[in-house]
């Protein structure tokens, strides 16, 4: 997005015009959010999970005070519009975040959207969801071949190393 | 000096012996056409022994394979035939079969309903493929010893003694012409014979198991001595009293254990070093020394410079079966490639 010194420089553009105005917009930040506390993974255009994932932090840091908290209940109910998942914010992602300080959300590039508008997609999640990872985990395996002879090699270094000195 | 003199002694009296031999041996590419018109006929009565098509159920396991039976025929279907009704990337990957717990070679044909699965390079625990993998690479290594030469040299093959992969290399004693035990192998030897494997690997050759009674195996290895006492022995511990036999290309070997399937699963491949083991019953032993990985485990170049640095070092000394024979006498000063280091590793 900032790809020249004009864009980059904001000059009092704070955010993204999501919809028909500063009401929808963030009426339909709050729909996605609360679709993302529901699911914990969701896939929506680039801009929008940019935009989300912002309020998607700062719910956590206020859930993390407490459901006692006048002002956590406050923002909870405010940006969770279907309310059976207050509990959950509060017994569910503010533990599982309790000792991670910030960084709550995982945000990963997709193909552009084909079917409609090309538009850019992207895929939000908490961290620590249950789903399979994104990207794929490289498996180490100590056994294979490879790896057998450069561990017996590497011994051997370090057995003549120590006989060295 | 006395050291010397016993030493051209011995050279003398086993040039007379091996001489007395080579007059009554026929030639390299002679005797490597009756091993392998002997291996042949022996897997057509095999093959004749189920005339009838009889189909066998084969449960097969693996990721994602799971409850998959397969209907084959008893006697003919073989693992890589299993793999064939599966995808590409099984009969590309296997490199050994475990049937019923127990290790089976990819080409040998299936006798009854089991379970299968098919191991790879890249499985969670690969221990045996390993060791299947060093035991072919040590046989290949017999076979490029026995063609490279011209065929006026003659070059008998001893064992290749079992050594574990974290030994750095695999090997395979032999015994060379007796007028090349002044032969030191120089760098160039050591590349050409490489090239030679490489080309047996650009064959992708298949390693066809037989398993045999040991009249067979002797009739093969009539030429051999060493060999045939190699048979009685693998005989006798085995419990059906068979031996297993390898055919690749024309080259029949009598291998311990189960082989991977082709050449072709070697990539790199390199014969390191010939080291001299001193004078043994039939002459001069030599023990060759290779390094390889297969196609799915491939190695950046320095890794591979420091592992070839590796192997090129004399491996196994210790639990050599040639050294339970009578202790050699010194070896000549001039068979003497190497300072005799014992590595570490060996066992």
């Amino acid at each position: 997005m900032r790809l020249t010194l004009q864009l980059f420089i904001s000059h009092g553009r704070v955010a993204r015009r999501i919809g028909l105005g500063p009401e929808s917009r963030i009426n339909i930040l709050r729909n996605i959010l609360t679709g993302l506390v529901r699911h914990e993974r969701i896939e929506t255009t680039t801009g929008r999970a940019d935009e989300v994932r912002f309020y998607a932090e700062k719910l956590i840091d206020y859930a993390k005070k407490g459901d006692t908290d006048a002002k956590a209940m406050k923002m909870a109910s405010f940006w969770l519009t279907e309310k059976d998942l207050v509990p959950k914010l509060f017994k569910v992602l503010a533990p599982r975040f309790e000792t991670q300080p910030k960084g709550y959300t995982r945000m990963v590039r997709l193909p552009a959207r084909m079917n409609l508008d090309r538009a850019k997609m992207a895929v939000l999640e908490y961290k620590g969801n249950p789903f399979p990872p994104l990207s794929p985990v490289r498996k180490e395996n100590e056994l294979t071949l490879i790896n057998q002879l450069l561990k017996a090699y590497r011994e051997e270094r370090s057995e003549l190393f120590a006989a060295k000195t | 000096m006395a050291c010397r003199t016993t030493c051209r002694l011995i050279q003398r009296r086993l040039s007379s012996t091996v001489a007395a031999a080579m007059a009554a041996r026929p030639s390299v590419a002679e005797l490597r056409g009756r091993r392998s018109e002997v291996f042949g006929r022996e897997q057509a009565r095999q093959r004749a022994l189920y005339p009838r098509i009889e189909k066998i159920e084969v449960q097969v396991h693996g990721p994602g394979l799971n409850g998959t039976v397969l209907i084959m025929n008893k006697g003919l279907s073989t693992p890589l035939s299993c793999a064939k009704h599966l995808t590409e990337f099984h009969v590309t990957n296997s490199a050994v079969a475990m049937v019923d717990g127990e290790l089976w070679s990819l080409n040998r044909p299936l006798t009854h309903s089991c379970s299968l699965s098919l191991l790879s390079f890249r499985d969670a625990d690969p221990t045996l493929v390993n060791q299947a993998y060093w035991r072919s690479c040590a046989s290949l290594l017999g076979q490029v010893m026995e063609t490279s030469f011209k065929d006026d040299f003659i070059v008998d093959l001893l064992s290749a003694p079992e050594l574990p992969v974290t030994s750095g290399a695999f090997c395979h004693n032999v015994v060379l012409d007796p007028r090349l035990d002044s032969w030191l192998p120089s760098e160039e030897a050591l590349r050409s014979l490489s090239r030679g494997a490489q080309q047996l690997i650009h064959q992708n050759l298949v390693w066809e198991p037989l398993e045999v009674m040991p009249p067979v195996a002797l009739e093969v290895f009539s030429h051999s001595r060493f060999k045939q006492e190699e048979v009685e022995k693998m005989a006798q511990e085995s419990q059906q009293g068979t031996v297993t036999l390898y055919r690749c290309g024309d080259h029949v070997l009598l291998s311990a254990g189960p082989l991977v399937a082709r050449t072709g699963l070697c990539n790199q491949y390199e014969v390191t070093a010939v080291h001299s083991l001193g004078p043994g019953p039939q002459g001069l032993q030599r023990r060759v020394q290779g390094l390889s990985l297969p196609l799915q485990l491939q190695a950046h170049h320095t890794v591979w410079r420091k592992l070839r640095a590796r192997a090129e070092r004399q491996v196994g000394v210790r639990n050599a079966p040639e050294t339970s024979s009578p202790p050699p006498p010194p070896p000549p000063p001039l068979c003497k490639l190497t300072p005799e280091r014992h590595t570490t590793s060996s066992v």
